[in-house]
Formats: C-alpha cells, structure tokens, sequence
C-alpha cells in the first residue's frame, strides 16, 4: 500500500555498517530515490520529526535507541506516525518488527532486487528527483 | 528402506525458501552437504594443482545461472582467463548460451598485479555495484592473499573483503591452492563458513581422490573422505557408506529363503533367513562361486531381483559358468537377475558401493551376491577403512532385508579350521567353510560353521559339482 508522502522527499535510513550504507545509497540512487544516514536510533527520532521523510529504514540493532524501539516511537509520535517503516536487519525478527508498527520487515544480507522493490512498494520516488532524471537522459 | 546412501536418483536439491541453501549442482555432494551450501555464505575451495577446484566451481555455477541475477567468475593470477575457458567447455554442464549474460568471466588478474592485494575489494564493490551477483568465484584466492605484503595488510584485506560480502547477499566461492596446514594459520579459514578440500593420494599406477568438508556453519554433513573421480560431466562423488540407523519398531525377518542348492537347506534347518548375510569361505575351485551363482539364479527363478556383484571371473567367463548350469541366461535376466562386473585391477572400493547401492535402490533387489570380497579388500588403502565399510554394508542389507552371500577365498584348502580370522565371519549371521581335499583335488566337502538364530546340521558334508550344480550328497 504506497501512502502519501510526508514533507521530505527522502529516504532516512538508521544503519551504521558502511558498506550496506555504501549499497544503499548507490542502489536506491539509481532508482531515483535520495537518501539520508543517520548513525543511531536517537538521531533517526530527532530528524524524522525534523525532516518528516518519505520512509524510515532502520537496522534492529543501533545504538542508544534500538531499530524496534525507534519503530514504536515513530508510531507514537502524531508527527511521524504515518512514515512508512522498513526493519532491515540481520535478526530474524519480523514477527516483533511488525509487532513493533513496521511496515515491512527485510532480512539481510541486501540483495538489490527485493530490497529496492520493498520500498518502491511503499513510496513513489519524488516528483523532484524524477524530473531530474528525466532532464539528465 | 535404510538405504539412503546416495541421493535417491541423483536429483539436484532445489534450495527452497527458508531452508537457504544453494546447490552444488552435484547431488552426491549435495547429500554430503546436507542439502548444498547455506546461501550467502563464504566458502572456501581449496586442494592442490589439478584436484579439481575449478571444475566444481564451475559444475556449480551453470546449474545455478539463470536469468535472475548473474554469477561472476573472478580470475585472478593462478590461471590466465583464457585457459579456465578453454578447458572449461569441455564439460557437459557448460552451456554458451549462459556465457556473458548469466555466466560472466572477469580476469582481474593484471588490476591486481598493478594495484596489490587491497584492489580486490574495491573491483568486488563495483562489480556488486555493476552486476548484483547472486555467486561471487575469485580463482584462486591465495594468489590475492600471496600479494599481500605483510600479515596485516593481508588481514585488513580479508576482513574489507568479508564485511563487503556479508553485507551483501552473495554466496562467495574463494578457490585456493592451501595445505591443511594454512587452514591454520590465514585469515581466510577463520571468516569461512564453509571450507571443502579436494585431495589427491598416489595408488600405485593409479591415483585416489577425496571430497572432505572441514566446515559447514549451521548445517550438519556427512564427516569424513569421500572418494571421487572426474568425468566429463564434472565430479563424480561417491559418499562414504555410514551404518543406517536401524527403523524405529526393527525385527528381523522371520522368513526362511531356499539357497538354490540342493541339501543345503536341509542344513540350515530351511535354508538363509531373510535380510541375513552368509560368508562363504574356501580355497579357489571348490565351488564358491556355483553356490553363489545358484542362490542368485534361484532368486531370479522365484521373481527376486538378484544382484551378482563379479570381481572375480570375466563377464564371458561367468557367462559359460551360468550356462553350463543348464540355464537361459537371457530368461533369468528378464526375471531380474543383473550381473555386474568390474576388473579387480579398476576397482575402486567407493564407486562400487555407490554403484551397488544405485543399483540396489533402482531394481528393489532381495538377493545380493558379491564375489568376492578379497578383491575389494584388495582394492582398500586403508583396512579400518574397509572393516567400515563392510560393517555398514551388512547393516544397510539387514535393515533394508537383502539377503546376501559374500565370497571369501581362502588359501588354505582344508575346511577344518574354526574361520574365525576373517573379521567379516563376526559380522556375517552365517559362515559356510568349502574345501578341496585329496591328491587330485576332487573330493569337496562343505560344513555349516554357524548360523545366527537357527540349528543347523554342524558335520563335514561331501558335495560334489555337476551340469546341475553344486549339491550336497
């Protein structure tokens, strides 16, 4: 189910391993998406109440707020309640992750495919970014 | 039936979800795997020069190509692209049609002469970035990791190299020339979730190859060495017999089967139980192989499918034995007789047994016959190896209740002796002594040295060999 998109364009993505960042970025890039790191549960919170992005990504195990807690305070939060949630982790943990208000549940490692159509479930790739990939081609 | 020795008509194990395995495109070692490799996992690959690395790698991934995400083949500084290619088309499984599209060869081999050890994880990267490969191969890893100059830049490499791949879902093959000492001492050894060795040990003229599996996170897999060979369709891998575990509720058969001779069932009270196993012993011409013969005949004649396992006489020899019984060969082959030879000077202990039990599996066989068993003792380098081997044997015909009479020549022609050396006579339910006696050697006795669960007739019984086979008097 695609909802409508908060005020970010953005994807927010708490993950502090740098090579699935590395991946993240460079396969949700060319799929028109932007994206936004943020190192721990507690600054994913501060910006997802800041930026409103289009969708949280988030790792179960982060520092200072874990991936579930984060989860459950989005949704408790009537400002980031509506943000689409993705936990993407290397726990097998999507029974809790649902539990926990996520939207979707991934298991790592990443494969390009699912994880890019995950998330194109549940946002459209901004207006913006698809202009601009337009006028490059 | 116990007999899952070998995976039931060589089919491949199709990884399924939540099981997370990834076929070797080979069913025998899938089965040694316990179902194929854990998807996403490191693996490593590793034997001397020509043991056959390549070629399993290779088997692999044609059966894993398709058009979902490609494989890519690294070549590194072991072997020039070129000549793996060359090589490679050789083999059945190799399909053009998957080259450069399911199927993509890289040679990294000059970037890394030029940049050292540390640009291996950056053409990694890209390559992921690039193709989203779902098997990564790097040939030979150990040329990567020998271009490392120091220990620590070696580790700093393996470690990079092994974050990039968890982090992403591929399952890496790392193919190296390694020695069971390095297994050790490098890096590699220690982030592997899987570690395979392909050995080669000289025979004489002829050479043994072993299938081992060091390592398997998370899975269970058959221990110990597996013989192979290498065929034109890849590896041949013939897994190691291990005893069955016996049936929950297992009893023996109490049913008795007639031994196709004349006054040898009166002997034994009936003649052989069902499901035991007979060892007959004695010296060369005193009527081993008619006995046999004339069990598997019988069996043939009642609608048993009979296995003659021959390592002793030729297929042209044996033949002029059956039909100098008196009997249409070509009849008790349709009744489910099936003689199988293989030169005692070819065998190969492990091939056979896998034959045996294929053979055993496809036509439902009750009556089993192997003449004889100092061939395949003659065919072990290792004699505890054997002994296993015999002892799961016997316990894989008890529990499937094959009924089974193994030949044992002895060089010794008196039947008087108690047949105890023999470390089969513990293992076999029943122990028939021949012997050949006299100046011209023409007076043959056979005596019944025990029978497990039964009476049986214990004196010294003369017999004697004519067109109608071998018949006690």
């Amino acid at each position: 189910m695609q909802v409508e998109h908060p005020d970010s364009g953005a994807i927010l993505i708490a993950e502090h391993d740098q090579n699935v960042r590395e991946l993240q970025r460079y396969f949700l890039g060319k799929s028109g998406f932007t994206v936004e790191f943020a190192d721990d549960g507690r600054a994913a919170l501060e910006r997802a109440r800041l930026v409103r992005p289009a969708l949280i990504v988030t790792e179960i195990m982060i520092p200072l707020i874990d991936g579930l807690a984060l989860c459950r305070r989005l949704r408790d939060d009537p400002l980031t309640r509506d943000i689409p949630v993705v936990v993407f982790s290397f726990l097998a943990a999507e029974p809790r992750a649902r539990e926990a208000g996520a939207n979707a549940f991934l298991r790592k490692p990443l494969v390009e495919s699912t994880f890019v159509a995950t998330i194109q479930g549940l946002i459209a790739p901004s207006a913006e970014k698809k202009e601009k990939q337009w006028a490059s081609q | 039936m116990g007999l899952a020795v070998i995976a039931d008509d060589r089919t491949i194990q199709e990884p399924s979800e939540g099981n997370e395995r990834m076929s070797s495109g080979n069913a025998e070692a899938d089965h040694i795997l316990g179902g194929g490799f854990p998807a996403n996992s490191i693996n490593i690959i590793m034997g001397h020069p020509g043991s056959g690395k390549t070629i399993f790698a290779e088997q692999l991934i044609f059966h894993n190509a398709g058009a979902d995400r490609p494989i890519l083949y690294f070549t590194t500084l072991s072997e020039p692209l070129a000549k793996v290619v060359r090589y490679l088309q050789g083999y059945r499984f190799y399909d053009e049609n998957k080259m450069g599209t399911q199927v993509i060869y890289e040679d990294v081999g000059p970037q890394l002469a030029k940049d050292g050890a540390a640009a291996l994880v950056p053409l990694l990267k890209e390559a992921i970035k690039k193709l989203s490969p779902k098997i990564i191969v790097i040939d030979s890893f150990k040329a990567v990791h020998d271009l490392a100059a120091t220990v620590s830049e070696r580790r700093r490499m393996v470690y990079e190299m092994t974050a990039l791949l968890t982090a992403y879902g591929t399952t890496a093959f790392l193919l190296g020339e390694y020695t069971e000492e390095d297994i050790l001492r490098y890096p590699e050894f220690a982030v592997a979730d899987g570690i395979v060795e392909l050995s080669r040990r000289r025979l004489g003229n002829r050479d043994e190859r072993y299938f081992r599996i060091y390592k398997l996170r998370g899975s269970h897999y058959l221990e110990g060495a597996h013989a192979f060979s290498i065929a034109d369709s890849g590896l041949e891998i013939y897994p190691r017999l291990v005893s069955p575990p016996l049936p929950e509720g297992y009893e023996p058969v109490s049913e008795r089967i007639s031994t196709g001779v004349k006054g040898l069932d009166e002997m034994l009270h009936g003649g052989f139980w069902r499901g035991t196993t007979t060892l007959l012993k004695g010296p060369t011409g005193a009527g081993k192989t008619t006995i046999a013969l004339q069990f598997a005949l019988e069996g043939a004649r009642l609608g048993e499918p009979s296995l003659y396992m021959n390592f002793q006489e030729n297929p042209t020899q044996l033949i002029r034995t059956i039909r100098a019984l008196g009997v249409d060969l070509e009849q008790a082959q349709k009744q489910g007789l099936d003689l199988v030879y293989a030169s005692p000077v070819e065998l190969q202990i492990d091939s056979i047994i896998v034959d045996m039990f294929r053979r055993i599996q496809q036509r439902g066989v009750r009556r089993l016959v192997i003449d004889a068993l100092g061939d395949l003792a003659g065919a072990a380098t290792d004699t505890q190896r054997l002994h296993d081997y015999l002892y799961a044997l016997v316990q894989h015909f008890a529990v499937s209740t094959i009924t089974s009479v193994l030949n044992f020549e002895t060089t010794d022609s008196a039947a008087g002796g108690n047949g105890s050396q023999n470390p089969m006579s513990f293992l076999s339910d029943n122990v028939l002594l021949l012997s050949v006696e006299g100046e011209e050697r023409t007076r043959r006795t056979l005596r019944v040295l025990k029978t497990r669960g039964s009476a049986h007739d214990t004196r010294v019984r003369e017999v004697e060999i004519s067109a109608a086979g071998l018949c006690v008097l």
